[in-house]
């Protein structure tokens, strides 16, 4: 326990350290939403919630899924620079790396979430609940864990030179179909009937029921968790065929 | 045998097989080291060295063959913070700086010396602070030493350890190597040096074509492979009337020169100049090592080592 905690904090040093990797990651999603914003923020949407801070959660989403998946799959270059042979030589179980590098991810989730959360405060004149705000934050970073699962199953399968596309598909493709950038509403109808099965578009509609637009959604907490699960059974399989190699 | 359990060898290997595709990497590697010992894995790219280590280490699984490093599996040694290991050149975990990286690892393992230590050791304290991107290829290389040492391991390993030092880091590098020898731990290291091998190992074991083709003192193995070539140009003489003269074993062309291997260089060399004072443009040169293990694996298992060599 003690060493996974210990490698979380060092890896999680080196994912904040990395300031290109984190501007990326974190700002794009933090311009994105002041744009959009300033576009169509001050309208209401409906249920007294306005565009502003339906954009708001959108923009969260986005970030935090960017934020997991992209942390998640830079194990590639750490796999590519033999870290990860030595790491082998060490007493940290294979499910303990994995936890840490889990929580890593999860933690570089946070300040995605919360800048964006700012920008909304500040910028976008959203008002909310305290309690309102902090469950939109905690339904949001939980939606994140298939993510964060996506991005290291990225990690394991590919190569240092593969995972930058093979992780932007996945970032921008779950967000685009997901209703990330446009509504659902204003998609075809079997694009919606996409929309429904993937995690990007239940993290956010779940998170803007809990802050007050929409009905919270069980089913799709179940996307969510088979997301996870599925993504962890190609994740573990990547983990071990990657050890045979590395 | 009940004295294997209460006193195991450091590390056995038997029967040890690997195949990567059609390429046979290791082909039937036996090989005991007891407690203490300092043993160079010498031998090219290629030999076999760095898979040999790997299964040694449990990083991959033989195909064949067992391994067991102080009587238990690598893997438990590993957990037991038994062994230590120094990896093949790569670059560092970038955006950490040395002491976070040295320390982490410490506090990876089950019984290690402290961080200030392995990095005292290894002598890195003063790049303690440098971050693990920023350093020169010997200092990377020093780094790695001190994560091979902060397990306190009984074993250590380590991989072509001196690739990337200039010649003072490499003294003082097997300066602190001998520290840690006195204190009766084993060591198995890789090398292509043969020099190296002689200067720091107890015992040389020469791989080749993925087959132990000899064992022994360094000087032992010197002594087999200390025969030398002369090369010259000598008008009007075909190899073939070389092969007779005294000190000379064979002999063959590359190009305009003849090559003659011999036992006796010098002796070789008067009877040329005696009986062939046209020769010109004369080399006397000793073996290198690839031309050592081709010495060596004639006597040996030849086709396979050769291969292996690439020859």
């Amino acid at each position: 326990m003690t060493m996974a905690l210990r490698y979380t904090g060092l890896s999680a040093r080196t994912a904040f350290r990395n300031k290109r990797f984190l501007i990326f990651t974190i700002g794009l999603p933090l311009v994105m939403y002041l744009i959009y914003s300033n576009l169509y923020g001050g309208q209401n949407i409906g249920d007294g919630y306005s565009v502003s801070a339906y954009l708001m959660v959108s923009m969260a989403a986005f970030g935090g899924i960017g934020a997991a998946i992209n942390t998640g799959a830079r194990v590639a270059i750490e796999r590519s620079t033999g870290w990860n042979r030595q790491l082998r030589l060490t007493a940290l179980t294979p499910p303990a790396y994995l936890v840490a590098k889990a929580a890593v991810s999860m933690l570089v989730c946070l300040p995605a979430i919360a800048l964006v959360f700012l920008a909304g405060r500040v910028v976008g004149q959203v008002h909310l609940t305290g309690v309102q705000w902090l469950s939109a934050a905690v339904v949001l970073w939980l939606g994140l864990i298939p993510f964060a699962v996506a991005g290291l199953v990225i990690g394991f399968a590919g190569t240092p030179e593969s995972v930058q596309p093979i992780s932007m598909l996945a970032y921008l493709g779950s967000s685009l179909l997901g209703g990330l950038w446009f509504p659902l509403e204003s998609m075809a109808g079997w694009m919606q009937d996409v929309a429904k099965l993937l995690p990007s578009y239940h993290l956010a509609a779940n998170a803007r029921a809990v802050s007050g637009y929409g009905d919270f959604s069980a089913p799709g907490v179940l996307v969510l968790a088979g997301w996870t699960v599925a993504l962890g059974a190609v994740g573990a399989w990547a983990y071990r065929r990657s050890g045979r190699r590395a | 045998m009940p004295t294997t359990s209460i006193n195991p060898a450091a590390v056995r290997l038997s029967g040890l097989h690997k195949r990567f595709g059609p390429i046979e990497a290791v082909r039937g590697v036996n090989l005991t080291i007891a407690p203490g010992e300092v043993v160079a894995f010498l031998g090219p790219n290629g030999a076999g060295k760095s898979t040999t280590i790997d299964m040694l280490l449990g990083l991959t699984k033989p195909d064949a063959g067992t391994v067991s490093v102080f009587g238990r599996t690598p893997q438990v040694a590993v957990r037991q913070g038994l062994i230590g290991a120094m990896l093949q050149a790569g670059p560092l975990l970038p955006e950490v700086t040395v002491g976070e990286l040295v320390g982490t690892f410490a506090a990876l393992h089950a019984k290690p010396m402290t961080a200030a230590e392995a990095m005292r050791r290894a002598d890195i304290t003063d790049i303690a602070r440098q971050p693990t991107t920023k350093l020169s290829g010997g200092q990377a290389q020093r780094v790695r030493f001190a994560l091979a040492l902060v397990p306190n391991p009984d074993l250590l390993v380590l991989d072509e350890p001196t690739v990337a030092m200039d010649v003072e880091v490499r003294r003082s590098f097997w300066a602190s190597m001998r520290e840690f020898t006195a204190e009766g731990r084993t060591v198995l290291f890789a090398t292509h040096y043969l020099q190296e091998a002689d200067d720091y190992a107890d015992r040389v074991v020469v791989l080749a074509g993925g087959a132990v083709i000899a064992d022994g003192t360094g000087a032992s193995i010197k002594a087999q492979v200390n025969g030398r070539t002369i090369k010259a140009t000598v008008p009007g003489v075909s190899a073939g009337d070389l092969k007779s003269l005294p000190g000379v074993e064979t002999s063959g062309a590359e190009g305009a020169q003849l090559v003659l291997g011999c036992t006796d260089s010098d002796l070789a060399l008067r009877a040329l100049l005696s009986r062939f004072p046209q020769a010109k443009d004369i080399e006397v040169t000793s073996a290198n090592l690839e031309e050592a293990f081709l010495q060596l694996t004639q006597t040996g298992d030849s086709a396979r080592a050769l291969e292996g060599i690439g020859l």
